[in-house]
């Protein structure tokens, strides 16, 4: 198992407890890629807050090549940039694609924890889905 | 007037150039021979070389080139941070520095990449920045990443897809006609190119530029001392560097009007203005096209079209040499002429000032290189034939 020691660590260790939580900071400032101390206000008062997985398709890619790193992933597969509703934070993550169609930006997706594993290791993963 | 303008010059060029996986030579062999060739070029004795530039976390350290090159005293050696190409441009803006400074006088700027030695560019380029939430996406590579912005820059900006093709047909065709070019003497098949095999969409192979095995050196001298030497010198007139707040290495979440951007609106600004040029001005454009659409949007970020003209501007009859009014990539570029992390283009501004392209744009005095497009910390130069 891996352990998470960056600043972005309670993200890694809510989606193994299977919540999504990310952070905000004590000014209102959602802070990601996560940092130990804001940017605009200097506060280390940062709360990680559980979010609804819902949000919405910011943009999006299929890939059809096997790079290196992929070799679990069956293809082809769309990999999104995922707007979460309310904090307005972008997640990298996958889209479930049984049926090759091509998403649209701005279509609401909801979200369910899942992995991908890559060489030995099961990275937890947010595995989204239209609707 | 800006301290870069005019006060520095490229005085002699080399490039070696093979297939991917085919070089004759190891990385370090390669990369002295160029560095030889722009001395020679030059009639400067390497071992006054005193200075060494490189980007793109070159995994030649110039310390260790001295016995080859029977260098006398090290007194410069740096690289712009960065895994990508962004960082070409502004390793000129670098090198001046050093000489300006008075802390180097004859400074090689450098890329050197032979697959046996580095390995594969693309995975250097990721291992530069690959993270879990990268990997647990299946984002491993360059084309995805710049997949992702493509497809927000013609989904929601609605740039046209069309703009990609004709950028990418002008270095096929300025390549055929390079002698020192990978496509050279070789025309682009149009059924071919729209029907190759996806990468990561919008991008099928064509898309994308292909590595090669090789190096390039400049040799960087003041621009008075330039004059004294056997080579017309090429005028450094100004180097831009960096990024503006919103944008970087920010896990997609960077500003929403920045996002389809390729990060080059802050070094456009400042290159302009710290030398008094517009795209108006610009003769000839070498442009570092990792990918079709982010040479596109760094032609936008560098003011020679808009989102909403750009169908106008960018077509291929426009962009080629001699009679196209915006010249871009007269070597081939990345595309077509080679791509040893995009150093060839640089190589070809320097060629079209001196008037030994094979592709020659008439009477061209002004040349802009654009840097690798998309990358968290990117650069732009102007280099001049003359100092206007």
């Amino acid at each position: 198992m891996t352990i998470y020691d960056g600043a972005d660590a309670p993200y890694w260790n809510g989606l193994t407890e299977g919540r999504l939580v990310l952070p905000q900071c004590a000014c209102g400032d959602w802070l990601w890629p996560a940092v130990s101390q804001c940017g605009t206000c200097g506060s280390e008062n940062i709360q990680w807050l559980e979010q609804a997985m819902r949000g919405t398709i910011f943009s999006w890619t299929r890939t059809w090549h096997r790079f290196g790193f992929t070799e679990n992933i069956d293809l082809p597969f769309i990999s999104i940039v995922a707007t979460v509703e309310g904090c307005g934070i972008r997640l990298l993550g996958r889209l479930d694609d049984p049926d090759q169609i091509d998403p649209v930006i701005g279509e609401n997706i909801y979200g369910k924890i899942g992995a991908t594993r890559v060489g030995e290791r099961d990275i937890p993963t947010i595995i989204w889905r239209r609707g | 007037m800006h301290p870069l303008y005019g006060t520095t010059a490229v005085a002699g060029i080399g490039m070696c150039q093979y297939k991917r996986g085919s070089s004759p030579l190891p990385e370090q062999g390669v990369l002295a021979k160029a560095i030889r060739i722009a001395c020679a070029e030059a009639g400067l004795d390497t071992a006054d070389i005193d200075g060494f530039v490189s980007y793109g976390d070159d995994k030649n350290e110039p310390v260790r080139l001295m016995p080859t090159l029977g260098i006398k005293e090290l007194k410069w050696s740096s690289s712009i941070w960065g895994g990508g190409g962004g960082g070409i441009a502004g390793a000129f803006g670098l090198a001046a520095s050093a000489i300006l400074s008075g802390q180097a006088s004859a400074v090689i700027v450098f890329r050197a990449l032979v697959e046996g030695a580095s390995g594969r560019l693309s995975a250097a380029v990721m291992a530069h920045h690959l993270n879990d939430h990268m990997l647990a996406a299946g984002l491993v590579a360059p084309a995805q990443i710049c997949a992702i912005r493509a497809n927000r820059m013609y989904e929601h900006h609605a740039v046209p897809k069309q703009a990609a093709e004709e950028l990418v047909r002008a270095s096929y065709f300025h390549g055929a006609r390079n002698p020192e070019a990978v496509a050279y003497d070789r025309s682009l098949d149009l059924d071919a190119m729209r029907n190759s095999r996806w990468i990561a969409e919008p991008f099928r192979l064509f898309d994308c530029s292909r590595e090669n095995d090789g190096a390039a050196a400049f040799l960087m001298v003041s621009a008075e001392r330039a004059r004294d030497l056997n080579k017309q010198p090429v005028y450094l007139l100004g180097c831009a560097n960096g990024a503006e707040k919103g944008w970087g290495d920010l896990l997609e979440n960077d500003d929403e009007q920045l996002y389809p951007t390729t990060g080059f609106r802050p070094i456009a600004r400042r290159l302009y203005a710290e030398t008094g040029l517009s795209p108006a001005d610009i003769d000839v454009v070498q442009l570092y096209e990792n990918f079709s659409a982010q040479g596109v949007a760094s032609l936008i970020d560098h003011g020679f079209c808009t989102y909403e003209n750009v169908a106008e501007v960018v077509k291929f009859e426009n962009l080629i040499a001699p009679t196209g009014k915006l010249p871009v990539n007269t070597g081939g570029g990345n595309f077509a002429q080679g791509f040893i992390h995009g150093i060839g283009t640089a190589y070809e501004a320097v060629k079209q000032l001196r008037g030994e392209s094979a592709n020659p744009v008439p009477d061209a005095k002004l040349c802009l290189l654009a840097g690798g497009p998309g990358a968290p910390t990117v650069s732009s130069a102007i280099f001049g034939r003359e100092i206007p």
